[in-house]
């Protein structure tokens, strides 16, 4: 009898596929629209989970329907679409950096990229632990209007292994374990990568990794700063999610893309309690979100995100940073946020190749059984 | 058309594995009925407790929820070998953590969604626990560590190697007594050693999961306090006669966050979205607050007073395998308390054949022919003394043997041609044979604390005294060893259940699946 509803299933959702690509579907799966009469082109993609909501989004998914599209995704980490994921299968790739949109736009030579709006890398603390680094001269004031995480003295603090209750003056954050900003696996995940990018960047001298001979010496130079964590998590809404569920016990402070915490704040859900807090590395990098389209569909995927006005004011509303910077702006005033306009130490993360020669040399650490004593 | 489908598959229940505690089988794999309404789910027995809410899944957004239960290491191998793919549609065990060490495992892996918190920390009976000042100050693993040293309180823990609860709780322990700031390795592990010996000499109750030790804690009055998941600590209180002081150790603990994960081969990916939106609605949410004690993962919904204020550190969890994998056995070869176990073993006429071998087969696994990861955590352990009874028409003439502390292999090996000589014939004499376990294991002495007798046979009793008999002698004994049951060919299911009940044992089915899966199950309680 089961397998009798199967083949039933299976016939009505062949019809509607059938049907759908009569019509001028491109895309894999069939679905009718949403009410209308019109029927829709199914583009499907493959992002980084952290646009996961965005795309789920009923609004989103109406404003696409205008335009005659039904956009179906895929997650997968940034580095995994440039790399294992089958492309084949998408009609565009949407990974949360340039250096694996580059990668991925070479290999499918593709003709052009979008980059409809981008978020840089924060860090999400809460305030007694912002006052302890304050003490152990790490986190500072910017002089414009936001606070941020000096990552030079933060590597000579790592490089120490230092400890919570080791810091001067820790009253409050009395724990044991060390000093460590919480990042997702850089073997997998793009925010851990955008953080490579800046703390190699300090490690290199205040320059871009750009040899592989700096690839080398630096990769040793950052890489306890992922593997003393012990076990990360894979995606990066994961060890958010735990900063907003556990507070500070389980993620004192970690590294996001600003988007996650605007996001939140723009939404008014509450998650956001009184002592949480956004500050920002120094230096950081932006993390610029780039479609890479394989169809004409595709790109008008990404034509509308980038330049459509509607899209403009949902993407903010998921606290990405479009082209018109007033679009957030408004947002972050009517939330009355603590976001700043701009940030002004940002710098640029390595080539494809030198970041994933960074990672490479990380990735064989961890396979090495014992790892040198820190 | 959603109707339609709906309609056609009304027929299909939620449909989750049977399984009764106490004196029953411990899990009973099942085939379910597949559908496309019907999300196929490989989960760790911890998550047992939701199935009264999954089924307003059903209702709330179409999706029937089938559970299939296994143990962390046996998933985990399961799922990263691909044999789950196919079979199941997604995971759900109470932390991907160990799963995720395994090469290739995050292959197997599509989405992953976290549905509630729990950490694993220390009950402890409500008396002891003033006794030792432990219910108004704060206390960390050291000072639980010194005071289990001098034996000031006895616990029970799951088997690290079968449950997560007593895997975590094992990091948790290790993490903080090493003084280890960052992530345990190989040398940190080797230098907490002795220190972990310490703490778990105070260790006097163990099991394969998490429900089945705070069902065997309820029946008991002998241990005083569990290492276990916040959540079935309290959800116990109001079982107990003596109620638990939860200790929140402030040096930190290991949380369990529950991913109900995707199978990257699963072609249920809406059905698992469905499930997973819905398990993390706030209504949904607090329901599971409530009904099973966890702690909400959704910052909209805050965690009640029940949970205390406590601030939890969370310990650094192994990035490696290696290390992961040397943490359990270090466990089991070298911290716990050693165990004793019987195997009262049939070889009447009928065993003859198929049987017989399956057997020999069963038993050479535990002597380290099983090579994969979770059959050798389940070999005879180092330290362990092993007596093999077989039996017909009579006990037959036990025979012992001791594995080294170290160098277990020539002991192994040993064990290992003992069980091929077995020969079958001859009647049953099942009491009879039981109750000379009984006695051996009074003579060997030793307090009994990790003894444990298991009986394997595959028929009726034939020969000398009857199951009354037996309870009577029972009765006279010091009642403290358990007799878990391997249900097997033609074997008096209803006599046998008596058998593991009234000596706080377990019933394992070998009747459909493998005896040496069952003899490996059941490692994990001994």
């Amino acid at each position: 009898m089961k397998r009798w509803i199967g083949v039933g299933l299976a016939l009505l959702l062949g019809g509607a596929v059938v049907l759908a690509l009569v019509l001028g579907n491109s895309g894999g799966s069939g679905g009718g629209g949403g009410g209308g009469t019109k029927q829709l082109t199914t583009v499907r993609g493959v992002i980084g989970s952290e646009k996961k909501p965005f795309f789920d989004d009923a609004q989103v998914q109406a404003a696409f329907a205008k335009h005659g599209l039904r956009v179906e995704v895929d997650t997968a980490g940034s580095r995994q679409i440039a790399t294992s994921v089958d492309l084949g299968k998408y009609a565009f790739a949407f990974p949360s950096s340039v250096p694996a949109a580059e990668k991925i736009r070479q290999e499918r030579r593709a003709s052009r990229t979008y980059s409809p709006f981008y978020s840089p890398m924060a860090i999400a603390t809460f305030q007694p632990i912002v006052d302890v680094l304050t003490k152990a001269g790490v986190v500072h004031d910017s002089g414009s209007g936001y606070q941020v995480l000096d990552i030079k003295k933060y590597l000579d603090l790592v490089a120490k292994g230092t400890r919570w209750d080791a810091l001067p003056g820790n009253t409050t954050y009395r724990a044991r374990k060390r000093v460590l900003l919480t990042t997702t696996d850089v073997r997998t995940s793009n925010s851990a990568a955008m953080y490579l990018a800046m703390t190699s960047y300090v490690a290199n001298g205040d320059d871009v990794v750009n040899s592989s001979a700096q690839a080398a010496t630096v990769a040793e130079k950052v890489s306890p700063l992922f593997l003393d964590q012990g076990y990360s998590e894979s995606s990066s809404e994961a060890p958010f999610e735990d900063y907003l569920a556990m507070g500070a016990g389980k993620t004192p402070m970690v590294v996001i893309y600003e988007a996650q915490y605007a996001s939140r704040l723009f939404a008014a859900d509450g998650a956001i309690r009184p002592d949480m807090r956004l500050i920002y590395p120094s230096p950081t990098v932006l993390s610029k979100h780039t479609l890479v389209p394989f169809t004409d569909q595709a790109a008008e995927v990404g034509r509308l995100l980038q330049e459509d006005p509607e899209f403009a004011r949902l993407e903010a509303r998921y606290g990405f940073r479009t082209a018109d910077p007033k679009v957030f702006a408004g947002l972050v005033a009517s939330a009355k946020a603590q976001i700043p306009g701009s940030l002004v130490d940002v710098v640029e993360p390595p080539t494809y190749d030198h970041l994933e020669r960074l990672i490479a040399t990380i990735e064989r650490r961890y396979l090495a059984g014992a790892k040198p004593t820190s | 058309m959603r109707r339609l489908a709906a309609a056609a598959t009304l027929a299909v229940l939620v449909a989750a594995t049977a399984c009764s505690r106490g004196g029953d089988t411990p899990d009973t794999p099942g085939r379910l009925p597949d559908g496309p309404d019907v999300l196929r789910v490989l989960a760790g027995s911890e998550v047992k407790d939701l199935e009264p809410l999954l089924k307003e899944a059903a209702g709330a957004v179409g999706v029937k929820v089938a559970l299939t239960y296994t143990g962390t290491l046996d998933g985990a191998e399961q799922v990263a070998s691909g044999g789950a793919d196919g079979h199941y549609d997604a995971t759900w065990f109470s932390s991907n953590r160990y799963l995720s060490l395994i090469d290739g495992a995050n292959a197997k892996l599509s989405t992953q969604t976290k549905v509630m918190v729990s950490p694993v920390v220390l009950g402890l009976k409500k008396t002891k626990a003033h006794a030792l000042g432990w219910d108004t100050r704060q206390v960390t693993w050291a000072d639980i560590a010194a005071a289990a040293k001098d034996r000031k309180f006895t616990f029970g823990m799951t088997n690290p190697a079968s449950s997560n609860s007593g895997f975590s709780a094992l990091v948790g322990v290790t993490a903080a007594l090493s003084n280890a700031g960052e992530a345990l390795d190989k040398a940190q592990i080797a230098a907490a050693t002795p220190k972990l010996k310490q703490f778990f000499s105070a260790q006097t109750l163990t099991a394969g999961s998490s429900g089945w030790l705070a069902d065997a804690y309820a029946k008991t009055s002998s241990v005083d306090g569990l290492i276990n998941y916040e959540s079935v600590l309290l959800g116990l209180q109001s079982r107990l006669k003596e109620p638990l002081t939860i200790v929140y150790p402030s040096d930190g603990v290991v949380t369990a966050d529950y991913p109900l994960t995707l199978l990257a081969s699963s072609a249920k990916k809406d059905l698992y979205g469905k499930l997973a939106t819905w398990l993390r609605t706030p209504d949904v949410q607090r329901k599971i607050m409530t009904t099973t004690y966890r702690r909400p993962i959704v910052p909209e919904v805050r965690p009640d007073q029940r949970f205390g204020t406590a601030q939890l550190l969370e310990l650094p969890f192994p990035n490696r395998r290696s290390a992961a994998d040397e943490l359990i056995s270090a466990y089991l070869n070298q911290v716990r308390r050693p165990s004793r176990t019987l195997f009262v073993l049939d070889t009447s006429g009928s065993m003859r054949g198929d049987r017989i071998d399956a057997l020999k087969q069963a038993l050479a696994a535990l002597t380290g022919a099983d090579t994969s990861v979770s059959g050798q955590f389940s070999r005879f352990r180092n330290r362990e003394t092993v007596t093999l009874l077989p039996f017909n028409s009579a006990p037959g003439t036990p025979r012992t043997f001791t594995v080294p502390e170290r160098d277990a292999t020539p002991v192994l090996g040993q064990i290992r041609s003992y069980g091929e000589d077995l020969d079958a014939g001859g009647g049953t004499a099942i009491y009879d044979s039981l109750r000379a376990a009984y006695e051996l294991a009074a003579r060997q002495g030793n307090g009994g604390d990790f003894t444990s007798i298991v009986l394997m046979t595959d028929g009726d009793n034939t020969d000398g005294a009857s199951y009354d008999d037996f309870a009577s002698y029972y009765a006279t004994t010091s009642r403290n060893v358990r007799t878990f049951v391997v249900l097997f060919g033609d074997s008096d299911v209803a006599e046998m259940k008596q058998v593991a009940a009234l000596t706080g044992g377990a019933t394992f089915d070998a009747r459909s699946g493998s005896l040496a899966s069952a003899f490996k199950e059941i490692r994990g309680y001994q």
